[in-house]
């Protein structure tokens, strides 16, 4: 007996029940369907990750001044304590290739009538470098600009669809805090970082932030970048202690400044999704397991059903391991079908969560192939103890019940 | 082969339940010639089932020796048991014991495809089978749209496809009418007539008489040995 009439005697007695083979089925299209789309939805969301990180640039650590808490219970970061010689001195330290300044703050920016809240940042050119920002339209700031102490903005997308509604923002004036800047250009969007939307910044010179806007010598922050990753941590500890020599900070008297890893903003927000992604996952392989157990107890009560049929096959001269086949090629059957079922709705469920939720979705193959070949395992696992216990069944007595 | 088709030498058959313990044969030493058509008459509980069981490789027995065409086939693994089964015996049931949702061809066929013969083979052999039953024009019928007489001649077809060196019947004509009985032992007997050895139980004199010999089981041992008189026929 061939390979393909083994298939196709398990698909007669299947097509014979086909309701009962459906139900049973069931189980397993679930969870290699769940299994299907959240791989697709967890690859998507590390994808985001990365991107997320080549977009706001790699190795970065974010050096802030006096962290205060607002009357409105929000935390912000002062610009107080950190001094230019700080920064200078951060800057002599052996894994450090940037630092870049920045002070923000949010502010009403208006143009005409049209006037929009967005995050007002003060920057250098060197901080617009390190974090890849581009131009969309126009050009971006220059050294020249702080040096020279010109009153130009970048703006956002955000900002500048509020203000322009889509019409060249390029060469325009907006005015903040009765002061006008000329618009020199409109940054490529940017996304996310943590709980922050970048697209809702307008960048001008940190110089003439500090100057007509925010007064003051010490700056509210810096993003210091380093060469690796591996150099981020370490090299975080050495501004600690630096900043601590410096500020005569000793143990027990509160720090005055603050560093964090940007990189762990970045994984920690996908971190919050990832959990809940191993948790539907675990679901999944559950509900494949359960499949699993739904198809064994089907094909137990099919054994015993057909005890009599098994015993006249033994009869007939069947071999105990033709016997086994036939039911282990009815449960596999049973598997590959639903698993071929599930990997389809899984695609389709995948493709909807991308629509309705706007998450990203990344399909795989070789995602595929492994909830397919995991369905066709709970076949065979599930599959074996009742087609070997068909398998031995003695023929005589199978063949004497009814 | 020069031996007998069959040779069974002090067989004994216990079946223990729990603290029970049934000896079911106490030592058959039973021998059919080539060509031979045995009825095995007794009343039930004799025994005769149980000896049919293992004359078919159905059961071992717990002692003694059987040899079949030559080979000793009493300590027979399942595996070898079952290539025994499917070269060597043809089995007839009295319920008929068909796959119901198989067609009638597809149910002769069933050893020749266990024997791994080739599916031209199979198709030519299954016709030629279903033709010298009379069923010649009923091959793709289900057991359930044929008559019992027509369901036990699907029995008998799939039964000697596989040209066996001996056919046993079990109450063959046990759930049949009259008319119907008599049509199976008609073709029991062209069956037997064209060479085949028959091995047939019954409880029935009637029926055991269409054999060329009466063999009678009683309390598990072999009672009586009779040629049936052909004077009559």
């Amino acid at each position: 007996m061939s390979g393909l009439e083994h298939v196709l005697l398990a698909l007669q007695a299947l097509r014979a029940n086909w309701l009962r083979g459906l139900l049973t089925a069931l189980g397993i299209i679930i969870g290699v369907a769940s299994l299907v789309a959240l791989t697709a939805i967890s690859a998507g969301a590390q994808e985001g990750v990365a991107s997320d990180l080549r977009r706001l640039g790699p190795n970065i650590i974010l050096l802030d001044g006096e962290f205060v808490t607002l009357p409105n219970g929000q935390m912000t970061a002062t610009d107080r304590t950190l001094t230019r010689g700080d920064l200078a001195a951060v800057a002599q330290l052996p894994a450090v290739t940037a630092v870049g300044r920045r002070q923000l703050v949010e502010m009403t920016v208006s143009s005409g009538r049209r006037q929009t809240t967005t995050i007002l940042t003060g920057i250098d050119e060197t901080f617009q470098r390190m974090h890849n920002y581009a131009a969309a339209q126009g050009r971006l700031l220059t050294a020249a600009d702080d040096r020279e102490g010109r009153e130009v903005i970048v703006l956002g997308s955000k900002p500048a669809q509020r203000m322009f509604k889509g019409a060249p923002a390029v060469g325009r004036t907006v005015r903040i805090l009765s002061r006008e800047f000329t618009v020199i250009g409109v940054y490529s969007t940017k996304g996310n970082l943590g709980p922050d939307d970048l697209d809702n910044q307008a960048l001008v010179p940190i110089t003439v932030a500090k100057r007509v806007l925010f007064g003051g010598e010490a700056i509210q922050g810096a993003d210091v970048q380093v060469r690796t990753q591996a150099q981020v941590v370490p090299t975080m500890d050495e501004i600690d202690a630096l900043m601590a020599e410096r500020h005569k900070i000793t143990s027990g008297s509160g720090e005055d400044f603050s560093t964090e890893d940007q990189t762990q903003i970045i994984t920690a927000a996908a971190a919050a999704t990832s959990t809940f992604k191993t948790l539907t996952l675990a679901l999944g392989a559950i509900a494949l397991v359960v499949g699993g157990i739904g198809i064994m107890n089907i094909m137990l009560v099919s054994v015993t059903e057909r005890t009599r049929e098994i015993g006249i096959r033994k009869a007939l001269g069947a071999e105990p391991s033709r016997i086994q086949a036939q039911f282990l090629v009815e449960a596999l059957a049973l598997c590959v079908g639903g698993g071929l079922a599930g990997v389809g709705i899984g695609l389709v469920a995948a493709r909807m969560v991308a629509k309705l939720a706007g998450w990203p979705t990344l399909i795989s193959p070789p995602s595929l192939i492994i909830a397919f070949v995991s369905s066709v395992v709970v076949g065979l696992f599930f599959g074996y103890y009742p087609a070997r216990r068909a398998a031995r069944l003695p023929p005589a007595v199978a063949m004497r019940y009814d | 082969m020069d031996g007998p088709v069959i040779e069974t030498t002090a067989v004994h058959m216990r079946y223990a339940s729990g603290e029970m313990s049934v000896e079911a044969l106490r030592g058959i030493d039973f021998v059919v010639a080539a060509g031979e058509f045995v009825a095995i008459m007794g009343p039930s509980g004799s025994g005769k089932s149980t000896l049919l069981s293992i004359l078919g490789c159905l059961e071992r027995p717990t002692a003694g020796s059987y040899r079949i065409a030559d080979e000793e086939v009493s300590a027979f693994d399942e595996r070898k048991a079952a290539r025994v089964r499917r070269e060597r015996i043809g089995f007839v049931f009295q319920s008929f014991n068909l796959l119901l949702r198989s067609t009638a061809a597809q149910n002769v066929e069933l050893p020749l495809f266990y024997a791994g013969v080739g599916r031209e083979e199979r198709r030519e052999r299954t016709r030629a089978a279903l033709e010298a039953v009379g069923l010649g024009d009923r091959v793709d019928h289900l057991p359930r749209q044929l008559s019992g007489g027509q369901q036990q001649r699907v029995a008998v077809a799939r039964a000697i496809v596989t040209r066996p060196d001996v056919v046993l019947a079990d109450e063959p004509t046990g759930n049949l009418d009259s008319h119907s009985q008599d049509e199976i032992l008609e073709l029991l007997g062209d069956v037997h007539a064209q060479g085949a050895t028959i091995v047939m139980v019954t409880h029935s004199r009637e029926v055991a008489e269409h054999g060329t010999r009466i063999v009678h089981v009683l309390d598990g041992l072999i009672d009586a040995d009779e040629a049936v008189a052909r004077v009559a026929w």
